[in-house]
Parts: C-alpha cells; sequence; structure tokens
C-alpha cells in the first residue's frame, strides 16, 4: 500500500514538472521551432538558419560589428535563413531573434569561432631601442588571426623567439585576450637583438631591438698642448679615458661630454665634445694672459671626471709704448713672444681712457705683424689732462697726466 | 554715328569683362595663397589637441585596470575611453545614415571593412538603425609596454535600438552584449582593430535598495511615513520669475513667503520645475543644483513634499541624445536622492505633445529607458510622467509609480473620466494640473471671469473631496511675463496664460482663492 502511494507521488511529481517545462517550452516556442541544432559555427562555414514556420518573418542578427536582416528562403513549412557571409565570417556570439509583426517570436544565439585553416600573425613590438643592464626590457605583442581577420583563441600555443650574441631562446606562450606577448629583458653587454614568433608553422616577420650601452660612470680626463704659454694662439687639447657603463660596454658614440673650466677669477669657461669608441677630445685655445685653470669633465647629470690644474704663463714681461702727435698717437709694440719672436696677429689690447680719475672710454684693437696703434681724434678727446691704462697679454700700464 | 557708339559699347564692354577676369584672377590667386598659409598645424596633424565634444556620453564605469602589461597612466585612460566611446557614436552615426563618415578616424583599416560591409548591406536592403549605447562597463585586460596597443572589455554594453525599413519602424530592442576589443593607437586616435561580441556573463545586478522615510505606494493608496497622504498641492512659480525659477532673480526670501501662504492654504505639496537647457544640459552648472536644494530644504522645513518635473522644454527624443540626458538626469537626481522633502520625480511635462512632432516611438522609447535611468540612480523617489489629458494617462502606468495627468478640458465631463481611469489603474492617480484663466477683459469679453474662475474651483474641489482625489491646481500666481517658449509667441495665448492664478498681479487674492486647498 505505502509502495503504492510513493508511486502516485511520484507520477504526480513528474506530471508537476513536466507540465512545467512544457509550459516553458510552450512560452517561449509557440509559434515557431528552430531546427538547427549547431550552436557553434567556424568561421568558414555557411550558416543556414532552418526553423519550422510558414511565416514569412524576419531573421534579425546582432553580430560583433551590427546588425543584419535576413529574409528566408520558405519551402514546405520551413523558413531557411542564410546568414550573409560578413556575418558568418566574424568571430563573436550572433544573437537572433525571429520577428514577425513587430513582435519577437523566437530567441537565440550562435557562436562563431575563429576558423582552423589559416594563421596570420600580426606583430608589434616595442619600445624599440633599450639598454644594457638587467633592468630595462621590449615586449613583442602579437595578434593572431585567421584568414577572416578574426582573433584565435585564448589559449592558443605560441613561440617567441630572440636572438642575442650567438643564444637563440625559445618561449613558450599562450594567446590570452586575443594576444600573446613577452617581455624581452637586456643583457649586461650592448648589441642587436632579433626577436620573431611563431604559431605552429606559420611565423611573423624579424625585428631588431637595438640594446644600447647604459648609462656612462665616472672616467679621468688628461690634456696636450704645445706649451704652457698664455699666447691666445695655440690649442689645449682635453682627451678623456675610454667611458665606460656599468656593465664595461663602451659608452654610445656621440655622447656628449663638457669640460669646464674655473679660471683664476672664478670665471667659468665651458666647451663640448663628443665621443667616438668612448674617448671625446675637447679643444680649447690657450688663454691671452696668464691663468690658472682647473678643468673637470662631464657627461651632463650621469657621470664625471677628476679635476685637473693647468698653468699658463706670460709670453713676456715688457710692452713698448710710444706716444706721438701730442700724444695723440699711442703705438704699443712690437709685441713680442717667448722666444722673442713677434706675437700671431689678434692679440687683444686694451686701452682705458680716464680723465680727472672718471673712465671716459675703453678702446679695443687687435694686433696686426706685432703692433697696436691708438688714434685720439680731437673730435672725441678735447685738450687736457688724461690719464691711460693699457692691457695686453696680462700686462697693465699706466700713464698719468698726459696732456693732449 | 551707330557706328561709333556700338564701338563705345564693345570697348565698354571689353574693359569690363577685362577687369572682371582681373579681379576673378586676383580672387583665386588669393584663394590659393590663403589655401597654403593655413591648416594643418603638428597639432592638428598629430590629432594631439582634438576638443572632447559632448555628444555622446553613455555611462562609463572602469572596473578594473589592473593589466599584465604595464600600469595605466591616467591621461592615457582617458584618451581610450573617449575614443572607445566615439568609435560607438561614429558607428552609430553610420548604421543610422549608412553613410561611413568618421568610421576611419576610429577603426583601423581592417576593422572598418567588416563596418562597410554593414552599412553596404544596409543600403542594399533600404535599412537603417538609429541605436545607442547607455553603458559601458570596462576593464583593461592588457596595455602594452609601448603605449600602443590596449585590450579591454566591456561588459554588458546596455544598447537601445531601433530598425527602421524605408522609414518605417520594424521594431526596437534592448541588448546587454559583451564586448572584447583590440585597439591601437594610430595618428594619434585609439583605433578598434578587433571588436567581438562575447557570450555576455549574466552577473547578479544588485537592485539598490529603498531607504526608509521616503513616500511610498500601496495599491492606490500614497503612503508618507506610512500614513496614508492626500497630495494637496499647487503647481508653482514665484510671480516675479514664471519659467526661470533658478536664474539671476532667484530670491529664495520671495518663495520662503509663497510657501507661507501655500502652508496657510493647508497645502501639503507643490511642483517645481527643472529646466534641461537651464541646468547645462549634460553638464549640470552646480550653482544651479544648490538653488534647488535651498529650495527643497526651505520646503522641508515647512513639511511641503515637492514634485519635481524634470527636463522641462526638454524636446530632442532623438535615440543618439539620449545619452546626454542621461547625464543630465543622473547629475541631478543623485544630488537629491536622499533628500527628503522631495515627494516624486516628474520625469516630463506632457510629452504626449511632442508624440506629432518628434514621434510616439521615440518619445515613449526615451520616456521608458529614463525612468529605468532616475530609478536606477535613486531607488527611494516616486516617480510619474505628467500627461497633458486624461487619455494619456495610462500611458507607461505600469512603469511609474504614480500617474498624473493634467485636466484644462469641460468639467462636466471629469468626473465620469477619473472613475473610468480609477477603475483601470491600480495606482495612486494625480490630477497634477487643472485651471481656468480669469483673462476677461476689454479685448477678451467673453473669456472667464474671476468669478466663473471661482466657481470652476469651487465645483472642482468638491469632486477632489468627494474622490479623495491628489491635486495641484495651475497655479500660484498671475504673471506678468510668459515667455514665448511655453505657449508661443501670440499675444492671445501669453495673455490668456498670464491669468491662471489665485492670486493677482498686484499680489491680491482673487475670488478663487477661497477655495484653494479647500
Amino acid at each position: 500500500m505505502k509502495l503504492y502511494n510513493k508511486h502516485i507521488v511520484i507520477v504526480l511529481l513528474l506530471w508537476v514538472i513536466s507540465s512545467f517545462f512544457m509550459r516553458l517550452v510552450a512560452q517561449t516556442e509557440s509559434k515557431v521551432l528552430l531546427l538547427t541544432q549547431q550552436k557553434v559555427f567556424e568561421a568558414r562555414e555557411q550558416i543556414t538558419l532552418e526553423f519550422q514556420t510558414s511565416e514569412n518573418a524576419l531573421l534579425y542578427c546582432h553580430s560583433s560589428y551590427g546588425n543584419a536582416l535576413v529574409y528566408p528562403n520558405l519551402e514546405l513549412g520551413k523558413g531557411f535563413y542564410c546568414l550573409p557571409e560578413f556575418l558568418s565570417e566574424k568571430k563573436g556570439s550572433i544573437d537572433f531573434d525571429l520577428i514577425a509583426q513587430g513582435e519577437k517570436w523566437y530567441s537565440g544565439s550562435i557562436q562563431i569561432i575563429n576558423s582552423t585553416q589559416e594563421t596570420i600573425l600580426e606583430s608589434y613590438i616595442g619600445p624599440p631601442s633599450i639598454s644594457a643592464g638587467t633592468h630595462d626590457f621590449t615586449m613583442m605583442t602579437v595578434i593572431p588571426t585567421d584568414e577572416y581577420d578574426n582573433p584565435l583563441a585564448d589559449g592558443t600555443k605560441a613561440t617567441i623567439k630572440h636572438h642575442f650574441l650567438e643564444t637563440i631562446t625559445n618561449e613558450s606562450v599562450e594567446t590570452k585576450d586575443f594576444i600573446f606577448w613577452k617581455t624581452i629583458f637586456s643583457r649586461e653587454s650592448s648589441g642587436r637583438l632579433l626577436v620573431s614568433a611563431n604559431i605552429n608553422e606559420i611565423s611573423s616577420k624579424e625585428f631588431s631591438i637595438e640594446v644600447f650601452p647604459a648609462q656612462p660612470t665616472n672616467f679621468t680626463i688628461d690634456y696636450t698642448r704645445k706649451h704652457h704659454y698664455a699666447d691666445g694662439n695655440q690649442i689645449t687639447t682635453f682627451t678623456t679615458s675610454v667611458i665606460n657603463d656599468a656593465y664595461g660596454n663602451i659608452i654610445s658614440d656621440g655622447t656628449l661630454v663638457e669640460v669646464v673650466i674655473k679660471n683664476a677669477k672664478g670665471g667659468i669657461l665651458k666647451a663640448q665634445g663628443s665621443t667616438i669608441k668612448g674617448i671625446a677630445n675637447i679643444e680649447v685655445l690657450h688663454p691671452d694672459a696668464p691663468e690658472i685653470w682647473e678643468a673637470s669633465a662631464y657627461v651632463s647629470g650621469m657621470a664625471t671626471s677628476n679635476a685637473i690644474t693647468l698653468e699658463y704663463h706670460s709670453i713676456t714681461d715688457q710692452l713698448s709704448v710710444v706716444f706721438s702727435k701730442q700724444n695723440r698717437k699711442i703705438t704699443v709694440g712690437p709685441l713680442k713672444s717667448f722666444m722673442k719672436q713677434l706675437v700671431p696677429d689678434g692679440v687683444v689690447v686694451k686701452l682705458h681712457i680716464l680723465k680727472n680719475g672718471v673712465l671716459l672710454d675703453t678702446e679695443v684693437a687687435t694686433s696686426n705683424k706685432g703692433m697696436v696703434t691708438f688714434v685720439l681724434h680731437k673730435g672725441f678727446y678735447e685738450s687736457g689732462t688724461y690719464s691711460f691704462q693699457l692691457e695686453a697679454l696680462g700686462i697693465i700700464k699706466t700713464y698719468s697726466n698726459i696732456e693732449l | 554715328m551707330s557706328m561709333k557708339k556700338s564701338k563705345r559699347t564693345y570697348r565698354f564692354i571689353l574693359l569690363i569683362v577685362f577687369a572682371l577676369v582681373n579681379a576673378l584672377m586676383l580672387f583665386g590667386i588669393g584663394q590659393i595663397f590663403s589655401y597654403f598659409n593655413t591648416g594643418a598645424d603638428r597639432s592638428s596633424i598629430l590629432h594631439t589637441n582634438l576638443p572632447d565634444a559632448k555628444v555622446y556620453l553613455p555611462k562609463v564605469t572602469w572596473e578594473d585596470t589592473i593589466n599584465p602589461g604595464r600600469p595605466i597612466e591616467k591621461t592615457t585612460l582617458a584618451r581610450i575611453t573617449s575614443h572607445y566611446l566615439q568609435s560607438w557614436y561614429v558607428k552609430q552615426v553610420a548604421y543610422a545614415t549608412n553613410d561611413p563618415f568618421g568610421i576611419e578616424d576610429f577603426y583601423t583599416k581592417s576593422a572598418r571593412v567588416n563596418l562597410i560591409n554593414h552599412i553596404e548591406e544596409q543600403q542594399q536592403k533600404n535599412i537603417r538603425v538609429a541605436s545607442t549605447s547607455l553603458q559601458h562597463n570596462l576593464s583593461l585586460d592588457f596595455y602594452s609596454l609601448d603605449g600602443q596597443m590596449a585590450v579591454i572589455s566591456d561588459r554588458n554594453a546596455s544598447q537601445y535600438q531601433q530598425i527602421y525599413k524605408e522609414d518605417t519602424l520594424l521594431f526596437e530592442t534592448k541588448i546587454n552584449p559583451s564586448y572584447k576589443a583590440v585597439l591601437l593607437l594610430e595618428d594619434g586616435f585609439w583605433k578598434i582593430r578587433h571588436l567581438v561580441k562575447e557570450v555576455p556573463q549574466e552577473l547578479a545586478t544588485q537592485d539598490k535598495l529603498k531607504e526608509s522615510g521616503f513616500a511610498e505606494v500601496k495599491g492606490q493608496q500614497l503612503l508618507v511615513d506610512n500614513t496614508p497622504f492626500i497630495m494637496r498641492g499647487i503647481n508653482y512659480y514665484p510671480q516675479e520669475t514664471p519659467w526661470d525659477m533658478f536664474g539671476d532673480h532667484f530670491d529664495l526670501n520671495v518663495i520662503e513667503k509663497d510657501f507661507k501662504i501655500i502652508k496657510n492654504k493647508g497645502l501639503n505639496t507643490i511642483r517645481i520645475f527643472v529646466g534641461y537647457e537651464d541646468f547645462g544640459k549634460a553638464e549640470v552648472d552646480p550653482r544651479k543644483l544648490k538653488k534647488l536644494k535651498e529650495v527643497l530644504d526651505q520646503a522641508e522645513l515647512m513639511h511641503l513634499k515637492v514634485i519635481v518635473t524634470l527636463f522641462d522644454f526638454y524636446g530632442n527624443y532623438e535615440v543618439l541624445d539620449w545619452t546626454l540626458t542621461h547625464r543630465h538626469s543622473e547629475q541631478i537626481i543623485t544630488s537629491f536622492k536622499s533628500h527628503p522633502a522631495i515627494l516624486a520625480w516628474d520625469i516630463k511635462n506632457e510629452p504626449n505633445l511632442d508624440f506629432k512632432s518628434r514621434g510616439k516611438t521615440n518619445v515613449m522609447a526615451w520616456l521608458k529607458e529614463m525612468i529605468l535611468q532616475v530609478k536606477k540612480y535613486d531607488p527611494n523617489h516616486l516617480v510619474t510622467i505628467g500627461w497633458s489629458t486624461i487619455e494619456s494617462a495610462t500611458l507607461l502606468s505600469s512603469e511609474v509609480d504614480l500617474v498624473s495627468f493634467h485636466y484644462y478640458e469641460d468639467l462636466a465631463f471629469f468626473e465620469e473620466k477619473y472613475v473610468k481611469l480609477k477603475s483601470e489603474i491600480d495606482k495612486p492617480i494625480v490630477l497634477q494640473e487643472f485651471g481656468i484663466s480669469s483673462n476677461k477683459g476689454i479685448w477678451n469679453p467673453f473669456a472667464p471671469s474671476e468669478a466663473t474662475q471661482a466657481r470652476y474651483h469651487s465645483s472642482f474641489s468638491k469632486m477632489i473631496n468627494t474622490h479623495e482625489i491628489h491635486s495641484m491646481p495651475w497655479t500660484l500666481y498671475d504673471f506678468t511675463q510668459v515667455p514665448s517658449e511655453v505657449v508661443g509667441s501670440l499675444p492671445w495665448r501669453k495673455q490668456k496664460q498670464k491669468h491662471f492664478g489665485f492670486i493677482d498681479k498686484k499680489g491680491n487674492p482673487k475670488k478663487a482663492f477661497t477655495f484653494l486647498g479647500l
């Protein structure tokens, strides 16, 4: 008896459940029925959705890029909806509604996955140059697609290869979020890094990444000069040692090195040169008066050198001056150098003209064949008592109470 | 003689032609010269300095920007957001007009093909799609080291579409698909390289819970503080600034005095209006919000409930304009979602009057979506729509909390129509506007007088009391100025609109004042 009751309960339960499901089905599929069972299609397949309907209902499809309306071919109480190629070739889910008289009669969705026929690798790399060491890196990103430009499924196996100084490294990666990627770190030495990617037999193009030397480290400087005289003519050359980065790579050619010279009066002189094979030569004209220079070199913000001291001696201690034409013509010279030879042309001579202790004017002239002449015209300088101060090659001579 | 004359004529014509040709040439050279002297500066070539036009503002939330590639900078994220939205905008414009204008800027060459395919198909079948996206829930899956590539996910991107064939609407639909997109930085634009619609992950959306202490609806009953509440209100504008309540002449003292008058008449509710353009369209002016808050605070102080009518003077309803109105309502509604004085948000005043000029489909779809938007940002307050006739009141009645209508027709038929409506709708029904203009004068001798107006309100108050109708007459004051936007610029219409009040232009109670609140 008990068993009998149980059966009744089970049968009743089944009836309730089935009627519930029947109702669900009846609600959604009362007017039409989708006969196509396949839910997942590959991008290359032609998709025809088959409905059991005799209505000339529209199929509204919503895909990745937009909408499309499909009209049926009606045959024997069935409607065949052939999706256009631009829908069936694009990856993604397509939601569709069967629309008749402004109402949705049936809603569903299908999934289109990428074709597995062909693979195309679209690869990007950046940054295109990195610095040596172990901290800098570049990144290769690849968007693999099929022949219909659909990104491949997540989890597709791929390889990224890179070549650096005789070493070839293969690294396996998987696609995720439509792409696969790898960061490639630089090594301690500079050089060229070659990168490429593969999926099965399909290869990407080759990329090359320049691994530049890292930042320069401190270095030393030295100087060469033909003599130690302050002749304002010869050149002193400052030369750096070979500048390396922290890993022993010679820094890149063309790195700018700046020599900063502090002279005896505390003034700053600057000169620049760029490196070739790690060495920079920087040339500076000798001063035209005795000087003591303290020089050091910099790669701005990165490296510095030792400081060196250079001394320049006077080429003469004599300055012969002749006043003529009522003292209105002042002839300086001949200016002679350390071997009693005439100084090269262009030595600067300054004449300060003072009256009653007030500086009226400073005239500047350069030597020609050892001689410099100043003429004080009446129009500019009225007759009277003047003082003069002559300055050349570090020598200063003063003449007071000169009547013009 | 005639020979000489014609010679002179020829000479004259030749001279004129010569002068014209010269002028034309100079003009041409000038044009060429100015052409080569204008245009492409570097910032325009590189698109670094494009102003963000506020034409399309769906709600965007970044759910996650942590990605394995590299941390993203705020400016880049803003640019990606802006360009991704613009990619949607140009796509939607293209599908609505079947013209691929602008597609080039936001889709790469290979992605563009797909859109062109759709456009060509639509052209062929004479179909166009008016659509807009409403919300984008974005997360950044990948951002490349060199800052040139990004992969983003757009979860449940809510979209509304109207599909037209030969300009007749086939159907409308609302969908929430998810997308994954690869974007590449090209020519200063983040362009879509791949866009793939994914199977949406249904996430349980948490409905915001209604806080306690706000008005509720139970069947046909309106409850405030858990007790039945009969709305006895009035449509309110200050006398000096009708239809410009929150303008430069905003004066809280005036409003306070008016509220006292309203309160003393035993009224418990007012209805005020927020202009769409007045409040700053998509970018709501905080100064206007401040004024609105002052009004609401004052109402709360005096125990008056407020129905705030939004989108006054708005009339576009175009699908692509939706997002702007959504941002407008979002800013206003989130500011006041917990304000105790507000009884209900009135989405729009008399939207059914726009059916003819703007299309019923568009207006109805806009209203329907706007109700959802308002409820999304404010679960506390009730929502209604002030339909202009009692016949329209059934529209969207299942979406609103209060069913509101205006009645300016013959008094005699009111009771019958009201009883019929009440039997059809199981929600509180609000007679949101009614009244009569006492504009009798020299120019209009047959118009109702103040006495007629008093009789009208007297008989209306009887009906209101018999049926316990939630009611708000139009309006407290007679006005001296009525803007042309309200009833048009025809003087007899303006004149009529000036005399609906219970208090005349001089501030004296009119005869109908006795029946206010009775």
